[in-house]
């Protein structure tokens, strides 16, 4: 099974390189965090860069990101549905589930291409027009810049298990549907819709969305010179990203191994 | 009649590693012998789909043995498509079982998956990458060495290789869906209707590479389609399907015999002799065709056709009893 798995992701990311559509994301990703610095100027002391990057990196992730990893892999099923060229992989020895984990994975792994691509821009920008230094106060060094290289890792480390949500989120609803506009559509509709009504609703600790900023307060916090500690966030934002991630594939993956495909 | 070119053991018509051998049994017995039968490669066995309140195939059972062709037939909706579907593990049966070389599908799927090749209707590829990269990723879900180029010799595509195969026209597309179901070598071959979209020349190309394949290789081969010539060209035996259900399952050979019941005559007054041969009583139609007297026999014989005729002083030029036909035989088991 493994190994299967491991051939169907090796073609997805085959079709994935060979696809000029795959490359728009992170384009797009590095293009606004090239631009960010007109709405965060730079300045050359370390704590500026250190900020910089706390505002850079969320902004193009939470806001720019999301929808580029929702589009992304909302097509990845539905579109080989739509075209009918899911019925010839299926017609070879291949497992239906083993399909659905490829495309999983392949999501995934665009969502981390598309964070890192975001991080080293971020931070070659920083330290391009900013300082290496670590953050300082009255003449006081409070974080060298391992401490703050480390929270910033740990901040992006957590940051995937959001990210993995949305991944299985999108590849379920595109597990639905036979077309990639109304997969896009639906999976960036409801995600628009339940943000609106959490809090009304009082579901918002349930959803794994309201936690997408929670793996950057620490080094945010850092960046502005104070001390943070994980609280109880954090754990909720693993615990409902790894629920939802966990129900979402099942579901894709039950989705798919139930549906006939004719012609 | 399915030619296969001069020289036909290279190149595209080079045949899979034969694999399949006949079973022999010893009987032991001084009138039987040995006996020696090919193993059943593909069972059906009361195979039903229902979509809510409405039943796709109902019932159907059907046995294949290693090295036929068979034919399925039936008009639109009949649930040829939706068989061979499910034949295939595209489509789940709400009731029934399949096997393949003797075991079950969805309990062997990998393995037997990799022994079919499988071509279904209007076969859809990646668009954005060309006919060769399209072949290489599906032979990569297998675990067997398939050469690429071959499988693109067989079906005249060798020199579309490069292109993508978002500007191939339907025709090639379809030849590249019979590549990719050649690729593995399978044993099995299981087409929805292979030659649709192909011009006259490519579409007798297909048929000689497949009769070909079954003759040489003993490949099974299972296809549907609407072309009662080539079904009659290519396939062993034959079924329809109407209405979800298998109404008829016979050899070709049979059904193609000649009726000595009909009778074409060529006579020097064809109308005359029609109009004569019409108040015979032994006669139950006797009536004027493109110059020719079509006489349906009603208890009488060819032998009395002709002395009747020789007799009432008509130059007989020809008897020629009519080859049955598959169109007669599908209109006649649909009831049309």
């Amino acid at each position: 099974m493994i190994g299967r798995i491991a051939t169907a992701y090796q073609i997805e990311l085959i079709k994935a390189f060979r696809s000029k559509l795959s490359y728009v994301g992170p384009i797009l990703a590095i293009l606004l965090v090239l631009m960010t610095p007109l709405l965060h100027p730079l300045r050359g002391d370390g704590e500026n860069a250190y900020r910089f990057i706390a505002f850079a990196t969320p902004t193009a992730l939470n806001v720019l990101g999301l929808f580029l990893v929702l589009s992304f892999c909302a097509s990845l099923i539905s579109g080989e549905t739509g075209t009918g060229s899911i019925r010839l992989v299926f017609t070879r020895p291949i497992l239906r589930h083993e399909f659905v984990i490829a495309k999983l994975l392949i999501g995934f792994t665009y969502a981390i291409t598309v964070s890192l691509l975001v991080a080293i821009t971020a931070w070659a920008i920083a330290f391009a027009f900013g300082s290496a230094s670590g953050v300082e106060f009255g003449g006081e060094m409070l974080f060298t810049s391992g401490a703050m290289l480390r929270a910033y890792l740990l901040g992006f480390a957590l940051h995937l298990a959001p990210q993995f949500a949305f991944v299985s989120y999108a590849v379920m609803i595109s597990s639905f549907m036979k077309s990639n506009a109304a997969s896009v559509i639906t999976s960036i509709g409801i995600w628009l819709l339940l943000d609106a009504v959490k809090y009304p609703l009082g579901i918002s600790p349930m959803l794994f969305a309201t936690y997408v900023d929670t793996p950057w307060e620490i080094f945010r916090a850092q960046a502005d010179g104070l001390t943070l500690e994980w609280g109880d966030k954090v754990y909720w934002c693993l615990g409902t990203s790894l629920v939802a991630a966990t129900i979402f594939s099942i579901a894709a993956i039950v989705t798919i191994h139930r549906r006939n495909f004719h012609g | 009649m399915l030619r296969v070119p001069p020289g036909a053991e290279t190149g595209r018509y080079r045949a899979f590693a034969t694999r399949c051998q006949p079973l022999t049994v010893e009987t032991g017995l001084p009138f039987l012998g040995t006996i020696s039968f090919m193993p059943v490669c593909l069972q059906a066995e009361k195979l039903e789909k229902r979509y809510g309140a409405v039943t796709a195939v109902d019932g159907l059972s059907l046995s294949i043995n290693e090295g036929e062709v068979f034919g399925l037939l039936g008009p639109n909706g009949a649930g040829k498509s939706t068989t061979l579907y499910m034949l295939c593990g595209l489509v789940a049966p709400t009731a029934g079982s399949v096997s393949l070389f003797g075991r079950d599908l969805h309990e062997h799927f990998i393995e037997l998956m990799g022994r079919v090749g499988v071509l279904t209707e209007r076969p859809a590829f990646y668009n954005h990458l060309s006919v060769r990269r399209n072949l290489q990723l599906l032979a990569m879900l297998g675990d067997k060495d398939v050469n690429i180029d071959r499988a693109l010799d067989r079906v005249g595509l060798i020199k579309y290789a490069g292109r993508h195969v978002g500007t191939l026209s339907h025709g090639m597309r379809q030849r590249l869906g019979i590549a990719q179901a050649l690729l593995a070598e399978p044993e099995l071959l299981i087409l929805d209707e292979p030659t649709a979209g192909l011009d006259p020349e490519s579409t007798q190309e297909i048929l000689r590479l497949l009769r070909f394949l079954a003759d040489e290789a003993k490949v099974t081969i299972l296809f549907s389609s609407h072309q009662l010539a080539e079904v009659e060209a290519l396939c062993d035996r034959v079924g329809v399907i109407n209405q979800g259900k298998l109404v008829s399952c016979e050899e070709v050979e049979n059904l193609l015999s000649y009726d000595q019941s009909q009778v074409d005559v060529l006579v020097d007054s064809p109308e005359a002799a029609s109009k004569k041969l019409s108040e015979q009583a032994w006669v139950k139609s006797a009536e004027m065709n493109k110059g020719r007297v079509r006489v349906v026999l009603d208890g009488g014989t060819v032998h009395q056709l002709t002395a009747f005729l020789v007799s009432g002083g008509y130059k007989l030029s020809g008897v020629m009893p009519r080859q049955r036909t598959l169109q007669e035989y599908f209109l006649k088991v649909l009831n049309r």
